[in-house]
């Protein structure tokens, strides 16, 4: 592969194209067209100017993680958090354990106590009725409770439920935002490149 | 040093020199290499970043004989913020050294 300005161009515009809005794209391409063209003027060599600036390959994975976090951020949908994080794990190796680890503990962490509301609002419905009917007498098989107790108990599962649900909704909301923040920080801190360049 | 600590200081470093004097890319991009030895290229995704925050705003000057250039410039809130950083840093150095030499001392 040719080390110049041309290719370096190249790899950039393919890599981002699709992802960041045109204006951007251009912006950050003039950068780097710029970047040669001083180079080149002050006696340094295209592929001189390359191996300093680094592989177009990791400048793209950040500058798309960048994007994409700050995209999550102003847009708030599962979908695009969800992306957010994708490109942030493509950014090395040490991503794999500081960002996929916490991401996969807290995805469960709300699944559980989502699921978990759920199933003991439904466990509350079903007993509401089976004690109305009880109380009707419609059912006669006897529990170890007393019918009303049961509407009572089974009232009180289902608030609970309903209440689990809805806080792991502002769970999520308060996670959201100090995801995207770590996200942030992440990028700001971790370079695409793990070698000793 | 650890390439993971010096991108974490490059922020403080761009708003540093940009404190000192409006810069093309180019320019601004050698300041920082001289000293710290770093992919220059991850400088520029950084520019954006700053000007997306409103730290930096962008302008366009004409060079002796060549195309024109793109000048950085702090902002106002940009200059604020290289202060704060600034002196986050240098309290944060200050202990750090004091510890290095206090432990210098207990081994001598």
């Amino acid at each position: 592969m040719l080390l110049n300005e041309q290719e370096f161009i190249r790899i950039l515009r393919s890599r981002l194209e699709g992802t960041l809005p045109k204006d951007e794209l251009d912006d950050i391409i003039s950068d780097y067209a710029e970047h040669f063209s001083i180079g080149r003027t002050n006696g340094r060599t295209e592929e001189e100017l390359w191996r300093s600036l680094g592989s177009p390959d990791d400048i793209a994975r950040e500058i798309k993680a960048m994007h994409l976090v700050k995209k999550a951020e102003s847009v708030r949908s599962a979908g695009n958090f969800f992306h957010a994080v994708v490109a942030t794990l493509g950014l090395g190796l040490f991503n794999m354990v500081f960002v996929l680890v916490p991401f996969i503990l807290l995805m469960i962490l709300l699944s559980v106590i989502f699921l978990l509301g759920i199933v003991i609002a439904f466990a509350g419905l079903a007993g509401v009725i089976y004690s109305v009917l009880q109380i009707l007498g419609l059912s006669d098989f006897s529990v170890w409770l007393s019918p009303l107790a049961g509407v009572f108990l089974s009232i009180g599962m289902i608030s609970t439920g309903l209440l689990m649900v809805i806080g792991n909704y502002y769970l999520a909301r308060f996670c959201y935002h100090g995801c995207i923040r770590y996200l942030k920080w992440n990028i700001s801190v971790i370079t695409g490149t793990e070698s000793e360049a | 040093m650890n390439i993971q600590f010096k991108k974490g200081v490059l922020e403080i470093c761009v708003l540093a020199v940009l404190a000192h004097k409006d810069c093309y890319g180019y320019e601004l991009v050698n300041e920082i290499s001289k000293r710290i030895d770093i992919s220059e290229g991850t400088i520029y995704p950084l520019l954006h970043r700053l000007k997306d925050e409103g730290y930096v705003t962008t302008y366009l000057e004409e060079s002796a004989g060549g195309p024109p250039r793109k000048y950085y410039r702090l902002t106002e809130s940009g200059r604020k913020e290289e202060h704060e950083q600034k002196e986050e840093w240098l309290r944060f150095a200050a202990s750090v050294n004091a510890l290095l030499e206090g432990k210098n001392d207990a081994v001598e």
